[in-house]
């Protein structure tokens, strides 16, 4: 059985402390006058879109230096950061929705934010399926695909000051109530360990798929010098 | 011409009177409101998070252990079939 890094190890037991301590910070926060009860979504859907962004970025980074330098490790960061992309973005438009649902009394809205956060995440799942199933080109056109939704991360973000919409603006978390601050920051920090332990054990699967490829090979080569 | 003149004073009169009662706001009094609870889209907002966040954890574990399976396999298969000068598999 193979060792596990400490750090890795640390960052797990972390992020399980995070699963108790940060439940109980968000039931003590206070209730949003307005919205109440159902705003306490907000604690874990911003989270999930900030490692959407995060996630896209760093899927971006790791495109480039697979295009301009010819990474390996840059292709490897790449793909699993857009399998963390997907994940979260799934998160942001699955709890965005159930917030609206009761804030605003509809499940969506085809305003700049949402409409933008959906082409992101279709962007991103679009990486995965040229990856997939584009032949030998796959890893470059996805790759060039990283670079267009990294472009497309601004736009999301800025959409709700630039564009009327029904969404909150980006001035929320800024002028957030000095009590719930603990609870939203908390719920970041346990989402952003959760994330680094993701990427690192989906890494960990994309080395061990290296591995494999080149143990195959080596298995080829002693097939044919037999034969 | 007096005939189109006479087509737009027709299209004024109508729309004219509509558009200010577009702007007009009336307040609707005792509507019938939609009262929900809050409860469950917030208990369903943090199980569909947790819920995803499993099963990408339970396919990366099952990927991982189907690479190990694999390459154990193929390390085995170098050590046994490898002639006696090539340098072994790494583990």
């Amino acid at each position: 059985m193979r060792s596990v890094s400490p750090g890795l190890l640390l960052t797990a037991l972390l992020a399980a402390a995070g699963f108790v301590l940060v439940p109980q910070l968000i039931v003590a926060a206070p209730q949003e006058p307005v919205m109440g009860f159902v705003q306490k979504i907000f604690y874990f859907h911003v989270p999930c879109a900030s490692l959407l962004f995060l996630s896209t970025f760093a899927c971006a980074a790791g495109s480039i230096a697979y295009l301009f330098k010819g990474s390996e490790a840059g292709d490897r960061l790449a793909v699993s950061s857009a399998e963390l992309a997907v994940l979260f973005g799934a998160c942001t438009l699955i709890t965005g929705p159930l917030w609206g649902r009761k804030a605003w009394g509809v499940w969506w809205q085809w305003d700049a934010r949402l409409t933008s956060s959906l082409l992101l995440e279709l962007m991103m799942v679009a990486y995965l399926l040229a990856r997939r199933y584009a032949g030998p080109a796959g890893r470059k056109l996805s790759a060039a695909l990283a670079l267009f939704a990294a472009i497309d991360v601004p736009l999301v973000y800025k959409s709700v000051d630039i564009w009327r919409t029904v969404h909150p603006r980006t001035t929320v978390v800024p002028t957030l109530d000095a009590r719930m601050r603990p609870a939203f920051w908390s719920a970041f920090a346990l989402m952003i360990l959760l994330w680094s332990v993701l990427l690192a054990v989906r890494l960990r699967l994309e080395r061990a798929r290296a591995e494999l490829a080149a143990l195959r090979i080596d298995v080829e080569d002693l097939t044919e010098s037999a034969a | 011409m007096r005939r189109l003149w006479l087509a737009v004073a027709a299209l004024a009169a109508g729309f004219v009177p509509a558009l200010a009662r577009a702007q007009e706001f009336v307040k609707v009094e005792g509507a019938p409101r939609q009262e929900m609870p809050a409860a469950p889209f917030v208990a369903a907002a943090y199980s569909v998070i947790w819920v995803l966040v499993l099963a990408y954890v339970i396919v990366l574990a099952r990927g991982i252990a189907r690479v190990r399976k694999e390459a154990a396999e193929l390390r085995a298969r170098l050590d046994r079939e490898a002639p006696p000068g090539r340098p072994r598999a790494a583990s």
